[in-house]
């Protein structure tokens, strides 16, 4: 403390013994040497060698973009790590640091240093890295890469058509070319990370006799224990919890099935091809299992529907108390993705059963894994003209 | 010898700028520098994760 005192009282008169002059001069060298010590220190980290001294990036990233044109190509450029995934522009570069913190983290925890584990975050790294560049309309790419540069008369005429409706909308190059400097993840078959994100993976505790919904695409079971799976329920379907037992609850599906065959399908509503869940042939013929009660019948197709209640259990994860976040990342992912190539119709413009249809007829375009494309569809189907009495 | 405390006192004066300057110049400056600029990132990407867009 008295070295605190002394230091203070120091600083605080002027100088008996130095001289303005040394005090200014060794100030402004000081001020020289440190700026440039931070400069070549922050440059020190934005090289490919900093970034492959670790061995996650070195074995996999690394490994996959020597694969690619951004490696070697006829014209001698090449992209490093830093040209794409550190921004230029020095105050977001600084951002983009201490985010790296974040990624000291998974080096301390050890997150992907083998390959299974790299491959079971790939989705989710990409997905963060496709934000980044979707958040400046892919800025890293547009640093080498200009629309105005580009000569058309060398791409195909299917290149052409793209690249100038891409070159009038100024669009983001990520959009379109994902995976190319590294292996594009397998979209369809994992789980939705961003929407996991958003949405949250379901509520910390479940209340008998509430309703929840669902925020995937889950399995059913038979009981409580087993492994044997009963059917699916889809994703954003309300279910009533009727018993919790473990990590599992035991849930009220409502509904409408056809009566033809086992009747396994659940539907939303009457007449509607809105699913809720499918139930294995086995579930539906279970006793117990579907509770049927009245009857009507479809003008349109002669079709005859039940209304009906399936009782079975599913995992307590994934439940949430809330809908809205689901359909808000719905609406989100839709109009994102689908404006890509043209402007989306509005979700009122279809009705309940033309919506999947149509959606289906465009889901090869779009990158979208398979809980998400089922969400957007279901989104589409419950906010169509169906619903919606305002519009057509 | 009335010089003699004099001149000791302008030596441990001389002692105690000296100290001080260093001490400013050599750690204090430069730490607060670089907690500033920390912080200055920080925000950045707190601005980027929650507000999303970003000017450039």
């Amino acid at each position: 403390m008295k070295w605190f005192i002394t230091l203070w009282r120091t600083l605080n008169k002027p100088a008996k013994t130095l001289t303005l002059g040394a005090i200014s001069l060794s100030a402004f060298l000081m001020g020289i040497i440190f700026w440039g010590g931070f400069n070549t220190a922050l440059e020190a980290t934005n090289t490919e060698a900093f970034c492959i001294s670790c061995h996650s990036m070195e074995s996999t990233p690394y490994k996959e973009l020597q694969e690619t044109v951004h490696w070697s190509n006829h014209s001698g450029v090449r992209a490093t790590c830093p040209d794409c995934h550190v921004p230029h522009n020095w105050s977001r570069k600084i951002g983009r640091k201490i985010e790296a913190s974040h990624d000291m983290w998974g080096w301390l925890l050890q997150t992907v240093n083998t390959e299974e584990k790299f491959e079971a975050k790939r989705l989710e790294m990409a997905s963060r890295e496709w934000k980044r560049f979707d958040r400046d309309n892919s800025l890293a790419c547009k640093n080498c890469h200009n629309y105005d540069s580009m000569k058309w008369d060398e791409m195909s005429k299917l290149a052409q058509k793209q690249m100038k409706r891409a070159a009038e909308l100024d669009q983001s190059c990520i959009d379109c070319h994902k995976g190319i400097a590294h292996k594009l993840p397998d979209m369809g078959t994992s789980r939705a990370p961003e929407l996991i994100a958003q949405v949250g993976s379901g509520e910390s505790s479940l209340v008998i006799g509430e309703n929840y919904f669902s925020a995937l695409t889950k399995p059913l079971f038979f009981n409580e224990k087993t492994d044997v799976e009963a059917g699916t329920l889809n994703i954003a379907t309300k279910v009533k919890v009727l018993e919790l037992k473990g990590q599992r609850a035991k849930v009220g599906i409502d509904g409408w099935r056809k009566k033809i065959g086992a009747g396994r399908v659940i539907y939303f509503d009457f007449g509607m091809n809105i699913l809720s869940a499918q139930l294995s042939k086995d579930a539906a013929l279970e006793p117990g299992v579907m509770e049927v009660f009245e009857e009507q019948q479809d003008p349109l197709t002669g079709l005859t529907w039940q209304r009906v209640e399936a009782k079975i259990w599913v995992d307590g994860d994934y439940l949430v108390k809330d809908l809205q976040p689901l359909w808000d990342y719905a609406r989100d992912t839709y109009s994102s993705s689908c404006s890509v190539c043209h402007t989306q119709p509005d979700e009122a413009h279809f009705d309940a059963n033309t919506w999947p249809g149509m959606f289906q007829g465009m889901i090869a375009f779009v990158n979208m894994d398979q809980d998400t494309q089922a969400l957007v569809q279901k989104y589409l189907q419950e906010h169509s003209s169906t619903f919606d009495k305002s519009a057509h | 010898m009335p010089s003699h405390p004099i001149n000791e006192t302008r030596d441990q004066d001389k002692s105690r700028e000296l100290k001080a300057l260093g001490f400013i110049i050599l750690l204090l400056f430069p730490i607060l520098t670089i907690t500033g600029i920390s912080a200055y990132g920080f925000i950045i990407w707190m601005i980027q994760a929650f507000g999303g867009v970003v000017a450039h």
